[in-house]
Formats: structure tokens, C-alpha cells, sequence
């Protein structure tokens, strides 16, 4: 195994010691002599957590299914010691992409907000397809971001952008929104970021070295899994392509509504949970069988759904630990997944 | 030996080939059905699946906006070759169509089908047909099946 920089141990200059910054996550166990410490970018990483949450699927009946997971969700990022600095809403808030149920999902999310729990989001298909994201867009404003922190670059983008398949069939709003609410829409076609998006991207990593360390959102996993449930991002190759550049992205994705892992070139890939409902895996074989959820009790509205807190190390080494409230992460993946 | 239902009519087209040929000096009571008669029956197998592939995600069948669909897209997990089986969360050896019941109770929040009615049927043959192929394995609670393998379209003709 090649020896990365961002595996040695640090020497610290205090005393002549060595101080081992050790990071729990490192797969290192050895001793290294160290050569050299080169400061890099990685080193002004300050270690933190953020939470990923999303597919919540918000129906416009009071008091739906779908309420009581969230709610339990937020509640428990509420209680979270210590605070995450921020949470990351993967998309698909919404059901039917209807004004009061993205109202609804915004209520929600305000209680973040309000304590202080600044919370990024992204669209999912099912947000977008009634009004075109009008709404959506009023509510949240840009659909495709990107900022600092702590020493990493974090970029979200929207990933469910698909060709018209509405206009030559007449169809209404309504009948368009239905049609792709299916996840296997036999007419929608694949989804992607389009021409626009990649050429932001392109500007947005342009001037920033390859050893920043990258995290990219989006809603779809950028990685060709499905396709027939769009778990894939059409365009998923250019976006790769312009982040190759960089020593290691980790890409988290929402819509699969399970956990899966992948590793692409510099890229590990990373599904999140819905809180909504889980979704069984397709037929074919995983990249990486054994990071997979466990059987499904339908019974329990609380099982087989969940959210996810990640927490960044200052060599730029992940962990993602999938939260929830019922048997469904293997013991071995319980402590998180290293990413 | 194949063995006609009484009762299932496709017209003129399947009367004909009931016809004993006097000519054949065979065991066989009856001629093979003709490319005509397979194709017939074949339509009207796949109207009862494509009725259950709309029931599959109709809302109607329950109280809350949920449909078979939203936990299984395609009939994925819906495993029907695995049946008869002992079901935990009915508490006891349980057929497709119970299952099926139970899901339309629990989860969505409705009211249950009558057992042999046409929109059990059709649910049930859109369950099965989208696990063409697969081995019978009654009995087998070990492990989540995924459908057949669909590239895009409805996953059957």
C-alpha cells in the first residue's frame, strides 16, 4: 500500500517530539519513520462533524408517517452533542413538489435555524417537476452552491435535470410530476447536472490546488449503479473528469434510500438513508457488498430510515455514521464508514 | 396434459383448437394451441399485469398517498416465488395475497382486498410476473430478491 502524506504522523515542532496526532480512523497501524512534514492545505483542516439528512418525501396530510420520522430526526440532530456545524439537505423534501408540503419541509427545517444549526440544501426530482423548481428556488434560492469550511471545499449541485418528456405528450404539471414521483418512470429518461452546472464547476475548482480536500453533494450517486432507477447522474463522467484533479473528493448522494458504497479513480461515493421509506437494493451486484443495510421490518415505521453524521479528521479522513432507530447497520459498519 | 379452465373464454379462436383431430393416431386428446391461441392468452395475462402494475402505484389503495410502489419499485423485495412462508409480522405461514393485505393495511394505511377479487389478482400477477423466471423457493425468509433486471420501459411487453 502507497504511503499517502496524509497518513504520516505529523512531527511537531514543541519539545522535539513527536506528537502523534493520531486519527482513529487511519487504517495505519504501524510506525512510519518521517522524512518530511510538509505543511499542506490538509493540516489547516479543523476536525468537525456535519449531518446529512434528506428524502424525507413530505405528503400535505397533517400528522403523515412521514412527519413523525422527521421530526424524530430533527430532534435528535437538535440534541447532538457536540452541535454539528451545519447540515446538508440532500433533496427530495417534498413528495408531489406542492407549495405546503415544501412549507411544511421548511418548518422543519427552520428548527435548525433557529438553534443556531445553519442547514445547506440541494433539490431532488421530486421538489422540482411540478413548477420547475419555481417554488423550490423562491424557498431556497440557488440549487447549486459551493463554499469553505474549515479547510474544505464543499460543493452541492442539482443532479435531476431531465429532457422533455412532457411537452409532446401534452402533459399538465400534475401529470408531469406523477410521472417522475415513479422511481421507475418508464418514460422520464436519465437525469443529469446539463452543460450549465458543469461549466460552473469547472470555474468553481479552477483555481483551487489538488491537494484541497472536496466534498460533493448531489441527489443521485455520481456513479452508473441503476440507471433504470436513475441511481446514476448522466453527466456523472464530466463531473468526475473536472474533480480528477484533486487528491481525494468524497461524493455523499441521497435517493437511493440505502446504504451503498463505492470508490471511483480519487472519488469514495457514499449513499445516504431517507427518512421516508428504504428502498430494496436492484439487481446487480455492488461494488461493495458488505457495506449494506440489514432486513427491513415494514411494520416499524422507524426501521430501514435514518440520517447520517459525518465527521472530517484534519488529514482529510471521513467517517460516516449512519444514524438510526432500529437494527439495520451491521455491527461492523456501526462505527461509521470510513471514507 | 394441459387442462382448459372452464370458464375461460377467448372466443372462437381457442374453441378451434379443442377440436379432436380424428386424424392423429396419438395419446394427445387435444392439438397444441396455436401460434393465435397463445398470442390471445397471452394479451389477456398481460392486461391483468399491466391493471396491477397501475394498482401497484395507485394511491386508492390506501388512506395515506402511499402505494405499493414507493417501498417496491418494479415489485423489488416483493419476492412472491418465496411463498407460502412463515411471516413474522403476520404471525404465521402466509400466502402472497396475505402479504399483500398486510401491506395495503399496514404501511398504507387501507383497507384489505377481498382475497379473490380481480384487483388481488391483478396485483398479484404484476408481482409475479416481474419475478419471471426466478426459481420457486416457498419457504424462503433468508434474504431480499431483487426483480428481473429492467433496462427502461414497464418491465414487461
Amino acid at each position: 500500500m502507497k504511503i499517502s502524506r496524509r497518513q504520516l504522523i505529523k512531527v511537531s515542532a514543541k519539545a522535539g517530539m513527536a506528537a502523534f496526532t493520531a486519527s482513529a480512523l487511519s487504517p495505519l497501524m504501524g510506525v512510519v519513520n518521517v522524512v518530511e512534514a510538509k505543511s499542506s492545505r490538509k493540516s489547516k483542516i479543523s476536525p468537525f462533524n456535519f449531518v446529512v439528512i434528506g428524502d424525507t418525501h413530505l405528503y400535505e396530510m397533517p400528522d403523515h408517517r412521514f412527519d413523525k420520522t422527521f421530526s424524530r430526526a430533527i430532534n435528535d440532530i437538535l440534541n447532538m452533542n457536540p452541535k454539528p456545524d451545519f447540515v446538508l439537505f440532500i433533496g427530495d423534501l417534498a413528495q408531489f413538489g406542492k407549495v405546503a408540503e415544501l412549507e411544511k419541509g421548511k418548518r422543519f427545517l427552520d428548527k435548525l435555524d433557529k438553534a443556531g444549526i445553519k442547514y445547506f440544501i440541494i433539490p431532488g426530482e421530486h421538489d422540482w417537476y411540478l413548477d420547475m423548481g419555481e417554488t423550490w428556488r423562491k424557498m431556497f434560492g440557488k440549487p447549486y452552491w459551493s463554499f469553505n469550511h474549515r479547510g474544505v471545499h464543499f460543493i452541492g449541485m442539482n443532479s435531476i435535470l431531465v429532457r422533455d418528456y412532457w411537452t409532446a405528450r401534452n402533459m399538465s404539471p400534475e401529470e408531469r410530476m406523477l410521472a417522475i414521483a415513479e422511481l421507475e418512470c418508464h418514460i422520464c429518461g436519465l437525469w443529469g447536472v446539463r452543460e450549465e452546472q458543469l461549466e460552473w464547476l469547472e470555474r468553481d475548482v479552477k483555481n483551487l490546488s489538488p491537494d484541497t480536500p472536496v466534498v460533493v453533494f448531489t441527489h443521485s450517486p455520481l456513479w452508473n449503479y441503476y440507471p433504470r432507477w436513475n441511481f446514476q447522474t448522466e453527466d456523472a463522467p464530466q463531473i468526475r473528469e473536472i474533480l480528477s484533479k484533486f487528491e481525494k473528493v468524497i461524493a455523499i448522494h441521497g435517493h437511493v434510500h440505502q446504504v451503498v458504497y463505492n470508490k471511483t479513480g480519487n472519488m469514495v461515493h457514499i449513499g445516504n438513508l431517507a427518512t421516508a421509506w428504504p428502498w430494496p437494493y436492484p439487481p446487480v451486484e455492488l461494488p461493495y457488498p458488505k457495506i449494506r443495510m440489514l432486513r427491513v421490518d415494514p411494520g416499524d415505521i422507524y426501521d430501514g430510515v435514518g440520517f447520517a453524521s459525518t465527521y472530517i479528521d484534519d488529514t482529510f479522513l471521513g467517517k460516516m455514521r449512519y444514524h438510526t432507530w432500529a437494527e439495520l447497520i451491521p455491527d461492523d459498519l456501526k462505527d461509521g464508514v470510513p471514507l | 396434459m394441459r387442462v382448459l379452465k372452464a370458464g375461460f373464454i377467448l372466443g372462437a379462436g381457442v374453441l378451434a383448437g379443442l377440436s379432436i383431430s380424428l386424424f392423429m393416431n396419438v395419446a394427445e386428446a387435444r392439438k397444441p394451441f396455436s401460434q393465435q391461441d397463445l398470442k390471445l392468452m397471452n394479451e389477456e395475462l398481460l392486461a391483468l399485469v399491466k391493471k396491477g402494475d397501475q394498482l401497484w402505484h395507485d394511491p386508492k389503495l390506501g388512506k395515506n398517498g402511499l402505494t405499493c410502489a414507493n417501498c417496491h419499485p418494479d415489485g423489488a423485495n416483493s419476492n412472491p416465488h418465496t411463498f407460502p412462508k412463515f411471516q413474522d409480522n403476520v404471525g404465521k405461514v402466509a400466502t402472497l395475497r396475505e402479504m399483500i393485505n398486510w401491506c395495503i393495511k399496514k404501511p398504507l394505511e387501507g383497507k384489505e382486498l377481498p382475497e379473490d377479487s380481480e384487483e388481488m389478482k391483478a396485483l398479484e400477477a404484476y408481482a409475479i410476473y416481474m419475478y419471471r423466471g426466478y426459481p420457486l423457493k416457498p419457504g424462503d425468509n433468508t434474504r431480499e430478491y431483487p426483480p428481473v433486471k429492467v433496462e427502461s420501459g414497464a418491465g414487461y411487453p
